[in-house]
């Protein structure tokens, strides 16, 4: 046992060393996920919807100070449009109450418009409900079981259904673990603001926490709105103005920007001629707007001359270049939310937006720390995750499924022992040769030894379709596996059984020879004892060797048995986690078996080794 | 007897004539290089003589060897550390086709004689280098040879220890009436040993002198501190030292 004491605090040692290096190679990747702005969270920005209802009859400035307050600003809009300013209509839209059905539950009882929104009735004033939930950092693919939200800490919603913690996940903190991993394509939601829908169809909304016992709740298909300004000044003269937010995505097509109730046009057109590099005059669709070359804004007179929807530039645009015609709005830089319009509003106007979709924040989290849990594979994992997943890992399949953990280990088991087998009897075989017959030495040991330098890894695949012509494979039969397991052992036990062999004391020779003893004797009672301890240092590094073999070949074949194989599979697509564990397995595998020769040596051959 | 190799020749022994009467226990003593292990391992057809004749018995060398006439006791043990005590004595027995009972009974017998009788399960490791000796000779006596040869058997072994072993071999020598040739270059170890004494020396190895010793057996460690004992040892030493 004080053997074991050394052993046990250097796994000690390194298992803690694990922490700070899984820190040191995730969290650059971690940092890497929170700079990429495609791995942020979308966020559509509309406008904003009257956090209380106002009455009706009251004039239009008295129902945006009762509702939004004194202090709003931004266009009064309703279904898109602005409000006039003499409007005195209802200010509201019903679509229907909404009834419980559970805790967080409550049901339209009819399809939900695509723009909506919810409404709860408190002392007599009707209060804005926000909708709001977050999809997971990385959506489900059918294996993954860890999931997280960009921070979000609401109800987990699946498929349109309200899951419960315990019965179908746990929770770590703001990371969400599954019992069985959600499948590929299913979608998976984290309700962040109050509530989120569940199913359109039939207009369920789940809220984010037990609320509204007694509350009445409904639903509007329009109600008075606040659209925000765009930022800038407008003079007459300036032309540039920005979005509320930075990070606008260039992509999105339903940006909608309005200048006194006209929308703005950003249709980057293209010009009708290729841009080849010779042609120097391109025909647009309109007859004004911003032209932009390469992303660069070209000046009218000095860059090119405008014919109506002509252009003629002063150089030859470079072949291929891209060049577009913005009408109206040109996105000039989207990661501040810069636009360039191409006319200047006039002064009194008004430059509004009802709509833009931009980055909000990372999806991974909102600090490094976070963004670090929510990797999806760790390049080093905390060893508690390793020890977490090893029950899961070793329940996936039943113990009839080949896949199962202990199958595949019990199978690789079989296939290493076989391979010593055959490896250690060809050694032997072969160093009684090379004792009996020094010159077959010379001849065949440089063989041995050049055996041993080709790649396996480009022997196997070889090998395998050589028996598999034959109808051997590694699904039906251990031949393979054990061929290639013998192919990597039988060197270390030729050599070490040899050395064995001749290691006889000189003296022990001339008693032999005091005795008459034939050579026959001397081999038998004297050369094959003293190789013992020798042999078995062979086993014991041919075991080792045997194991490599036998998981290579594995990995190599596409039939599904053994360690091999899983580990090449966990390697592809599993988790990090999952593949130390299965390395854990075969190096504790590796360990046992050598342990095992050790023990059949310490029963067999129990005698102390020569110094 | 002319050892060559590497080019070079060694003349290990020369002129060495030498008659060994039944029941004699006769020590070859001197200085390293002169000839005493050569000598044994001729008589032991472990080596064959470039010239000369030998005569063991009235047979050659070789084919005394092939009658198993004698048995040899080396500087070391050289007990098979894979058999326990037991089966290392039984080894020749084994060899030479003794049936089962029999060698169980010679082995028991001689591990009785040597004083390891409770020992036959261990396996050498576990003795000591004096117990480890005292197997090797049940060993060499298993299969009752005529003849012993030893060489420098407790040559491993401390003072006190060899004083021991030697008065062992006395009380094992007279009651097997063997004959024993004993190579050592202990003086004192000779005097207390031998009926005769044959003093070798070096460059080439020969033959110096043949002292007859006439302390009578049995001998014990009164012998040792006998006037007689100190003349003998005297005689032996400066018959060495003549020889340099």
């Amino acid at each position: 046992m004080r053997n074991a004491l050394p052993v046990v605090l250097t796994l000690v040692v390194l298992v803690l060393l694990m922490y700070p290096l899984a820190l040191l190679f995730g969290i650059p990747l971690a940092r890497r996920d929170m700079e990429d702005s495609r791995k942020w969270l979308r966020e559509a920005a509309t406008v904003q919807p009257a956090p209380v209802i106002p009455a009706d009859g009251l004039s239009l400035p008295e129902a945006i100070a009762s509702s939004f307050g004194t202090e709003a600003a931004g266009v009064p809009v309703m279904d898109g449009t602005a409000l006039a300013p003499d409007e005195t209509a209802g200010w509201v839209d019903w679509l229907g109450e909404m009834l419980p059905e559970g805790d967080s539950v409550w049901t339209l009882a009819q399809p939900l418009p695509d723009s909506f929104e919810a409404y709860v009735n408190e002392g007599g004033d009707w209060r804005h409900l926000e909708r709001g939930s977050v999809p997971p950092a990385l959506p489900p693919d059918g294996n993954r079981v860890r999931f997280t939200f960009g921070g979000a800490e609401g109800p987990v919603l699946l498929d349109g259904v309200f899951l419960r913690e315990g019965e179908h996940f746990e929770l770590e903190g703001a990371a969400v673990t599954f019992l069985e991993p959600p499948p590929f394509g299913s979608q998976l939601l984290r309700i962040e603001a109050e509530y989120e829908v569940l199913d359109a169809e039939t207009g369920t909304l789940a809220f984010n926490e037990p609320t509204f016992p007694d509350r009445e709740l409904r639903v509007v298909a329009d109600v008075l709105s606040l659209a925000p300004f765009m930022q800038g000044e407008v003079n007459g003269t300036s032309r540039e103005f920005a979005f509320p937010a930075p990070l606008i995505i260039e992509a999105d097509r339903t940006r909608q920007v309005w200048l006194d109730g006209r929308l703005l046009s950003d249709n980057a057109e293209r010009p009708a001629e290729r841009v080849d590099g010779t042609v120097r005059a391109f025909t647009f669709e309109s007859d004004r707007g911003l032209v932009v070359l390469d992303g660069t804004l070209q000046e009218e007179g000095r860059d090119y001359a405008r014919n109506g929807p002509e252009i003629e530039f002063s150089s030859v645009p470079a072949r291929n270049a891209q060049l577009r015609q913005y009408r109206d709005y040109w996105l000039s830089d989207p990661a501040a939310g810069a636009v360039l319009l191409a006319e200047p509003p006039a002064e009194g106007s008004r430059l509004w937006t009802t709509r833009y979709v931009y980055y909000l924040r990372p999806a991974c989290g909102a600090t490094v720390l976070e963004c670090f849990f929510a990797l999806p594979q760790h390049p080093v994992p905390f060893p508690h995750w390793i020890a977490e997943r090893i029950g899961p890992f070793f329940e996936r399949y039943p113990l009839g499924d080949e896949r199962n953990v202990m199958r595949a280990t019990l199978y690789t088991t079989m296939g290493t022992v076989s391979a010593l087998l055959l490896g250690a009897a060809l050694g032997v075989f072969l160093a009684v040769l090379f004792v009996i017959f020094r010159p077959l030495e010379r001849t065949l040991l440089p063989w041995a030894i050049a055996s041993q330098t080709v790649p396996i890894i480009a022997l196997v695949p070889v090998l395998l379709l050589v028996l598999g012509n034959f109808g051997i494979t590694i699904q039906t039969s251990l031949l393979p596996t054990a061929l290639v397991g013998a192919y990597l052992c039988f060197f270390p036990v030729v050599v070490s059984t040899t050395k064995g062999l001749r290691a006889v004391e000189p003296l022990v020779l001339d008693l032999m020879r005091s005795y008459a003893a034939s050579k026959l004797e001397v081999f038998w009672r004297v050369r094959l004892p003293a190789a013992t301890p020798f042999l078995f240092t062979g086993l014991k590094l041919g075991m080792a060797a045997a194991l490599v073999g036998a998981l290579v070949a594995e990995t190599e074949s596409n039939n599904r048995r053994g360690l091999g194989y899983q580990i090449l599979g966990q390697v592809q697509s599993g988790s990090v986690a999952d593949v130390w564990i299965l390395l854990i397995i075969s190096a504790v595998l590796g360990i046992v078996l050598v342990g095992a020769v050790s023990l059949v040596q310490r029963i067999l051959a129990p005698w102390e080794r020569r110094a | 007897m002319v050892f060559s190799g590497r080019g070079s020749e060694t003349v290990a022994l020369r002129d060495a004539n030498l008659t060994v009467d039944s029941g004699e226990f006769i020590s070859l003593i001197g200085p390293s290089g002169c000839g005493k292990t050569t000598l044994l391992r001729l008589i032991a057809d472990l080596v064959a003589p470039t010239s000369g004749e030998l005569e063991i018995m009235g047979k050659t060398p070789r084919q005394s060897r092939l009658d198993r006439d004698y048995g040899y006791v080396f500087q070391a043990p050289a007990l098979l550390e894979w058999r326990s005590v037991m089966r290392n004595v039984l080894l020749p027995l084994e060899i030479m086709r003794f049936g089962k009972a029999e060698r169980e009974k010679r082995a028991t017998q001689l591990l009785d004689l040597v004083g390891l009788e409770d020992f036959k399960r261990q396996y050498p490791w576990q003795l000591s280098g004096g117990m480890q000796q005292r197997v090797s000779i049940a060993r060499a006596l298993a299969f009752d040879p005529k003849l012993l040869l030893m060489d420098e058997p407790f040559g491993a072994l401390d003072e006190i220890t060899r004083e021991t072993m030697n008065q062992e071999l006395l009380r094992i020598w007279s009651q097997t009436q063997k004959t024993i040739v004993f190579v050592t270059h202990s003086i004192a170890e000779a005097v207390f040993l031998s009926s005769r004494i044959v003093v070798m020396t070096p460059r080439p190895g020969k033959i110096e002198k043949v002292i007859p010793v006439d302390l009578p057996y049995p001998r014990d460690a009164e012998t040792r501190e006998s006037q007689r004992f100190f003349e003998l040892a005297t005689e032996v030493r400066e018959s060495l030292r003549e020889a340099h």
